[in-house]
């Protein structure tokens, strides 16, 4: 690790770092990375005693001075080729936040506009100008702030009107180096009547500490459905920060799948705004952690208009010393009637030393609602053990089972055969205890 | 909604009006001359002067807190009297004695005192502003030992047990209305019940604000030792005034082993007109420690008045297999707002809690419910349940949930439902169709919603919160 330098260490390296880009890029592109440069030069990291981030003491991130990543090594297919999905035929391969065309397969065409940033600009920039840090929050968030100050590439999806891309979108961001920040960035242009699966996944080849801050922006206009699935398994030393923002048109459909497996330090944070009347969100997650491991999904369902409805599972397993967070903010926002929210928080801790910090938390400002969440944490149901144990199974093999059925249940949700087995065999692996 | 409703909620505020009995009154503002000015009005010893200098410093280097979910002018502390007691008489043998405006003004309250005491078998410790007037049941209540009495006589008379145990369930820098309380409180109540000993009757305190502009500091201190329990209510009107009145009161509560204490609150302080000018803004700190094994202590509330209400009742459960419990009814009208909730600190082994909250908005008001289940790292086996409920009057109002659940230890069970509903267009025409009218449907359905909640009121309190509901409630549903 190299030197180690003041709580303001971090943030301080990689404004140094900053530079402004070369003549011959956009100038609205340009604008925007100087904008939200500036906003990060109003925001200091975050600390405990901020309420948003009460729980995650991300101060270790602070005293690395990682700075951005500059080029990527070199990346043989038959180094990743395994965490391929062989449903894909479309895939955005990210090599520390480089884009490595000659492992990815885009697509430019009338049906379906799959690409990186530097490539599409020339041919759809001004759709893309449209939409590139309009959703994400540049101004109090100073993590997106910095992805975007620092934003060369990001992985572009438009999936123009009333086209079904029947196959999944995989966005595969792989790190590779190590003690260096990357920015994966991803826009997803669903235009009206469009559907698309897009899987955002991030793996590791490194062992040592980096540091991921990821920021998606979704804008789905009406009556389009995205499925996102993002899966994060980063090695256990690393940091990632993740940020998505989902807008959602009338009568449109986001249904998301996050599971969290990695990460020394994790925060995810996930807002959803209903923006259109009849709009409809599911956001599931399931965290897995163990060791030291922290993990945070803070997720912002936001009804603004009125006959929206939402639908939210977040689970946690947590062994080990690890500690999980979940901080689940659904708001009615006057006017909003009939909106039809349901949210539950489910945690199991494993060992007496895991820690779960939930707070389920709704604000309604309209009355003709049907709200309702739950929260429950604790660990497995005795009665349950001792079911399956009167049926011949030992006390730890019915422990695994149920541990691993509490997690399986959200892994179910997940429509690709391929990722879903993946996903299983590791669940399986870490819910074995022998 | 049907517009046959909508004239039932602007009912005036019943119990305003002003009792004029000369007061003697501190000037404005706060500064240490003002603690010392409190203190030796009311002859007290060295001990209780230093608590009071060493809250006020502490208050001093506090920030007002601004995490609450209720907004509110910034309060001048210097522009409030600290002082403010009934102009001294010679000491009372007897009821006759106590000034008769004094009766007259329970009598307007429908409180007559002796029929209440004598029918409902209460001893009423009657809080007039800041220092009692007069205890009643106090002997009968003294032959089994039990001291039920003024905080100020406490001080006099048992100032062992005061000192023993003031400030150990809300240390005086707890938080910033806390410190300030501590600093400036002027009376309240003392109650103690020795070993063994299950008081025969409800302790009652009957709170009133009536000097304009002099906010109310009471402290209330219960001590239940060993195998003791007791019951104590604590009932609020206040007068009319447009100005607002602030009212920072402490409660402590102290269960010792296999002891229990149960506090129930009715609170109807005043609200504030329908344009929300004036009320009482209710900061009040309360806390209950389950200090011995198999203690328990429940808190009870209805809370239907003051502009601003904003207090979380906790119990801090330390002894094994200790209970908590939290029952609780918000009801905000107009602009009435509220932040109340509760905070169960599991400690001990085999602690169980259990949480149920139900608010009301109706007009332009605003509810939250903001509680916090913590289960310690030594507390095995905990078990917390937790329901919060809301209603919604209106597409004026709003209600907020803040649960926070924190976790520490694998053994233990916590569960957290909330709903949010109204009143639905089918369940009113449901009662419309059986021949029953739009208000007392309303009424049905709103009780039938608290139900939980007031069952676990002693009954005269019970009945009074039915009554009020409905009267508090009257006119917003339309």
């Amino acid at each position: 690790m190299s030197t180690v330098t003041n709580a303001a260490g971090y943030l301080e390296n990689l404004v140094q770092s900053w530079r402004r880009p070369p003549a011959a890029s956009l100038f609205w592109l340009d604008q925007l990375r100087a904008h939200a440069m500036n906003s990060v030069g109003t925001l200091r990291m975050p600390t405990t005693h901020d309420e948003e981030w009460r729980f995650t003491d991300i101060s270790p991130l602070g005293r690395l001075p990682y700075p951005a990543a500059r080029a990527a090594p070199k990346t043989q297919f038959s180094d990743i080729s395994h965490y391929y999905l062989e449903e894909a035929i479309y895939r955005l391969v990210f090599v520390d936040g480089q884009f490595a065309p000659d492992l990815s397969n885009v697509a430019n065409k009338a049906d379906a506009i799959i690409g990186n940033l530097s490539s599409l600009i020339t041919t759809h920039g001004d759709t893309i100008a449209r939409y590139l840090g309009q959703l994400a929050e540049l101004q109090n968030d100073i993590f997106t702030a910095l992805n975007t100050a620092f934003l060369h590439d990001s992985a572009c999806i438009i999936i123009p009107q009333n086209v079904s891309v029947t196959t999944p979108i995989h966005l595969l961001f792989i790190s590779r180096q190590k003690e260096i920040t990357s920015y994966p960035r991803c826009l997803v242009i669903a235009e009206s009547g469009s559907n698309v699966t897009i899987v955002e996944d991030y793996v590791t080849t490194e062992q040592a500490a980096y540091v991921i801050n990821s920021v998606v922006e979704m804008s789905l206009s009406d009556t389009a459905h995205v499925n996102h699935i993002r899966i994060q398994r980063d090695n256990q030393q690393a940091f990632h920060i993740g940020n998505c923002t989902v807008a959602l048109a009338h009568a449109s459909q986001y249904r998301s799948v996050s599971i969290t497996l990695g990460a020394h330090i994790s925060r995810y944070n996930l807002n959803v705004a209903l923006a259109g009347e009849g709009a409809e969100c599911t956001v599931d997650g399931l965290a897995l952690i163990s060791g030291h491991q922290l993990a945070d999904t803070h997720t912002f369902i936001d009804h603004a208009k009125p006959h929206g409805k939402s639908r939210q599972l977040h689970k946690c397993i947590v062994d080990g010393i690890a500690h999980g967070v979940f901080n689940g903010r659904i708001m009615v926002r006057p006017h909003a009637q009939l909106t039809d929210s349901s949210q539950l928080s489910r945690n199991l801790l494993m060992t007496n030393k895991a820690r779960i910090d939930t707070k389920p938390q709704l604000e309604i400002f309209a009355d003709d609602v049907k709200c309702a969440h739950g929260a429950t944490v604790g660990q497995l149901d005795k009665e349950e053990i001792f079911y399956l144990m009167s049926r011949g199974l030992s006390d730890l093999t019915a422990r695994n089972l149920l541990t691993y059925a509490f997690g399986g249940e959200v892994i179910d949700r997940i429509a690709i055969p391929s990722l879903k087995k993946q996903l299983e065999e590791i669940i399986l692996a870490r819910t074995q205890i022998s | 909604m049907s517009a046959v409703l909508q004239n039932l909620v602007n009912q005036p505020y019943k119990h305003g009006f002003v009792t004029e009995i000369e007061a003697d009154i501190a000037p404005k503002g706060l500064n240490e001359e003002i603690i010392r000015l409190i203190s030796s009005k009311k002859n007290e010893p060295e001990w209780l002067l230093t608590f009071r200098l060493q809250a006020y410093e502490k208050w001093l280097s506090m920030p007002q807190p601004g995490w609450q979910n209720v907004k509110y002018p910034e309060i001048d502390f210097q522009a409030i009297s600290y002082y403010s007691a009934p102009k001294p008489k010679k000491k009372l043998a007897s009821m006759d004695e106590v000034d008769p405006e004094l009766l007259r003004t329970f009598e307007k309250l429908g409180v007559p005192m002796h029929e209440r005491a004598a029918l409902a078998g209460v001893a009423v410790d009657v809080i007039f502003d800041s220092v009692s007037v007069a205890t009643t049941y106090k002997e009968r209540l003294a032959e089994i030992g039990i001291i039920f009495c003024s905080f100020s006589e406490a001080v006099h008379s048992h100032p062992e047990l005061v000192k023993k145990y003031l400030g150990t369930v809300v240390p005086i820098g707890d938080n910033f209305y806390a410190a300030l309380n501590s600093a400036v409180f002027t009376d309240g109540s003392f109650c103690f019940i020795p070993k063994g000993v299950k008081c025969p009757m409800d302790l009652s305190t009957y709170f009133r604000i009536n000097t304009e502009e002099s906010g109310q500091f009471e402290r209330t201190l219960i001590i239940a030792e060993e195998g003791a329990s007791v019951s104590y209510l604590e009932g609020c009107t206040a007068p009319r005034f447009d100005t607002n009145q602030l009212h920072a009161a402490v409660v402590e509560l102290i269960a010792l082993d296999n002891a229990e204490i149960k506090y129930s609150t009715v609170q109807n302080w005043y609200a504030g007109d329908e344009k929300g000018v004036g009320g009482i803004y209710n900061f009040v700190t309360k806390r209950g420690l389950a200090k011995g094994a198999n203690s328990r202590i429940s808190w009870t509330q209805v809370e239907t008045g003051s502009a601003i209400t904003w207090k979380y009742p906790s119990c801090i459960l330390r002894g094994e297999n200790s209970v908590g419990e939290f029952y609780s009814v918000a009801v905000t009208n107009h602009y009435q707002q509220a932040d109340t909730g509760t905070k169960m600190i599991h400690i001990g082994r085999n602690t169980r809690s259990t949480i149920v909250s139900k608010s009301i908005s109706a007009g332009y008001s605003n509810s939250s419910y903001r509680g916090l289940v913590r289960i310690a790292p030594t507390a095995e086996n905990a078990r917390n349940y937790s329901q919060c409920d809301s209603m919604l009057i209106g597409d004026q109002c709003g209600v907020n949930t803040f649960p926070y659940i924190q976790v520490q230890n694998n053994s233990a069970k916590v569960e957290h439902e909330a709903s949010t509903s109204r009143i639905g267009e089918d369940q009113l025409f449901y009662f419309l169709q059986r021949g029953i009218g739009a208000e007392e449907a309303v009424s049905m359905i709103i009780n039938g919603f608290c139900k939980e909640v007031f069952q676990q009121l002693p009954l005269e309190f019970a009945v009074e919160a039915t009554k009020l509901l409905s009267f508090k409630l009257e006119g917003s549903v339309g």
